[in-house]
């Protein structure tokens, strides 16, 4: 599909970088809670 | 409940069904009342996915859960973020493109009408019955607990939300599902500030944490590989891919909320939103069960936290041996009480041998406790062999309705309402959407004009409103069938996903081929399903595959004979 002006993503000038944000998140999300389970167990 | 409790509960609803309706005013065709003439912001759009995903059960079963088994069901999630990213990329951009209603106009398009009619047919099965069901769970739950009667209940539970998601189509779901999001979490957090206000005044949140910890509720991440066991990052990170792609990607009453956006760049935002808000908001939900976990270790938990089934052995012949049982329960409740108070004063000194010494003390209490409440469940079964016996989805609603103040329980109990308005409501417009775009507007009556069809969405709304209800009054009758019901989603997923995928990457398979490929691949997963042989998330993507590899298959055999011939 053919991007069109609007469909610019917000803040970023890449989807891309708004994947690679949300593949981050979770990853740092998936360490917390490693070192959560490890700390309180 | 109070008179206080009934009118916060009164008022909180009817201030949602007038809400629902003065928002949606102005229908006139089947854009307008699918779509929202597509206008919606990505915030409304990330509210609304949230909302049709989250039902009752959500805030009901995810403390129990964390309360009885640990935090480990956060794992269920982990997929999501990254089906996020794939339906961005590969998903959106079509179903926009095309400007289509449902999702599986895009099939008649890519395959043939028999694909589309077969795929929409399945959808329509397990989302009618499933629908059903989530009308009937939080209502087997309030009216045990309360005392209501289940009929009148499962009629309260899915009648009133018809009048808005009738009048006033996807734009009433979507402006309700926001707002009562957030009166849900408004709700959730007092929740948990109250459990943490109700614990004994020396036991601070760390304390609570390490208490909760070291009775292994704080389990959220379980690193061991196991194909039958539900809840471990393996089977989260990759079945739960494969089922978020499945409901997000293909489940209408998903896709119809992200169609509504007013732009491509406005879907997109509200779907990458969800992935980075669902884990962490799952996450403080079950907290909150791992707290009210130690709550219950300071203070007497039921022998079976499902009033109503107890009220029915105290009036049966068994009453004398669940006393028994409830004596020796209560006891072990005050063990307990006494090591939870050493093993914080020990946590508190970091005396490691004493935490030690105190923990195994606690667990063998918990564990003789376990027991107890083992034996109390079999003698329920006793009483009433129907009974179901497994009592987390009633835990954090007997922690609200016994330890909240008035006003709060009516607003716990409205809550209740709300999170199962927003799911059923999304459901009930995507059934009607798919009936009316796939099946009646295609084949029955093509050329209705707007006001006839506006009128036939309508009637297809309360149609499918009815019939939920119905089969919510159906189940009353038949507890074993719910857990079938439930499974029912995870046995079409992943065929349908299968569909999509060979749609979007298989180029030279067509209509044909994918018909019978996934006629296939849906033997095999009920094949597999009923000889036990993997947990139910992995049947999303092994029906994918299937579907995938039967469709292929079929289609190199196709093509073999055609060049022969």
């Amino acid at each position: 599909m053919q991007e069109t002006p609007e469909e610019k993503p917000p803040v970023f000038s890449r989807w891309s970088a708004w994947y690679w944000l949300v593949a981050g998140v979770l990853a740092a999300l998936i360490v917390f809670f490693y070192l959560f389970t490890k700390n309180y167990s | 409940m109070s008179f206080l409790d009934w009118i916060v509960l009164s008022c909180t609803l009817i201030f949602i069904i007038v809400y629902g309706v003065w928002k949606s005013r102005g229908q006139k065709d089947l854009d307008s009342y699918f779509l929202g003439n597509r206008s919606m912001p990505w915030y409304i759009i990330l509210l609304s996915i949230i909302g049709t995903q989250a039902s009752a059960i959500t805030f009901l079963s995810a403390p129990g859960q964390a309360y009885s088994d640990g935090m480990r069901f956060v794992q269920y999630y982990f997929g999501l973020p990254l089906a996020m990213i794939v339906i961005c990329i590969f998903f959106v951009p079509i179903f926009h493109r095309l400007k289509v209603i449902t999702a599986y106009e895009y099939l008649e398009q890519r395959f043939d009408l028999k694909t589309r009619v077969l795929t929409s047919f399945l959808f329509l099965l397990q989302r009618a019955l499933s629908t059903g069901i989530s009308i009937y769970a939080p209502s087997i739950i309030l009216s045990s607990l309360l005392g209501w009667n289940i009929y009148y209940t499962n009629l309260f539970m899915g009648g009133l939300l018809i009048i808005y998601t009738m009048y006033g189509g996807t734009k009433a779901v979507s402006y309700t599902q926001s707002l009562q999001l957030a009166i849900i979490f408004s709700g959730m957090f007092l929740a948990g500030w109250m459990v943490m206000h109700l614990l004994p005044k020396d036991i601070g949140f760390s304390e609570a944490l390490h208490v909760s910890g070291k009775m292994g509720k704080l389990n959220v991440i379980v690193t061991d590989f196991d194909l039958n066991d539900r809840y471990n990052i393996w089977s989260g990170v990759i079945g739960g891919f494969f089922l978020a792609l499945s409901y997000f990607g293909t489940d209408q009453s998903q896709v119809g909320r992200y169609l509504t956006a007013k732009t491509l760049t406005e879907s997109r935002m509200g779907l990458l939103m969800n992935g980075l808000v669902k884990v962490p908001m799952q996450f403080l939900i079950m907290l909150i069960g791992a707290l009210v976990f130690v709550f219950y270790l300071y203070f007497r938990a039921p022998i079976n936290f499902n009033q109503g089934l107890l009220n029915k052995v105290h009036n049966s012949e068994y009453a004398p041996e669940m006393q028994v049982l409830e004596q020796r329960y209560d006891s072990l409740s005050v063990q307990k009480a006494g090591y939870v108070k050493a093993l914080a004063a020990a946590l508190k000194t970091e005396n490691e041998s004493e935490i030690e010494k105190v923990k195994s003390s606690l667990k063998a209490a918990e564990t003789a406790g376990d027991t107890v409440r083992a034996q109390a469940g079999r003698l329920i079964k006793k009483a009433d062999p129907l009974a179901e016996v497994n009592d987390t989805n009633y835990i954090f609603l007997h922690f609200v309705v016994n330890n909240l103040p008035k006003g709060m329980v009516g607003l716990l109990i409205a809550i209740i309402f709300l999170a199962s308005w927003g799911s059923i409501a999304a459901a009930l417009n995507s059934l009607a959407s798919t009936t009316m775009v796939d099946i009646y507007q295609r084949m029955i009556r093509p050329d209705g004009t707007d006001a006839q069809n506006l009128r036939a969405s309508k009637a297809w709304t309360l149609f499918w409103g009815i019939f939920s209800i119905a089969v919510a009054q159906f189940a009353s009758g038949l507890g074993s069938l719910i857990e079938a019901v439930n499974i029912l989603g995870s046995l079409f997923y992943g065929t349908i996903l299968g569909i999509f995928v060979t749609a979007f990457s298989m180029k030279s398979v067509k209509g044909h081929a994918v018909f019978w490929g996934a006629l296939l691949a849906e033997v095999f997963i009920v094949g597999i399903y009923a000889f036990n042989l993997v947990s139910f998330l992995w049947l999303n993507l092994i029906g994918c595959a299937l579907v995938m590899l039967f469709a292929g298959l079929w289609q190199f055999v196709e093509n073999f004979i055609a060049a022969k011939e």
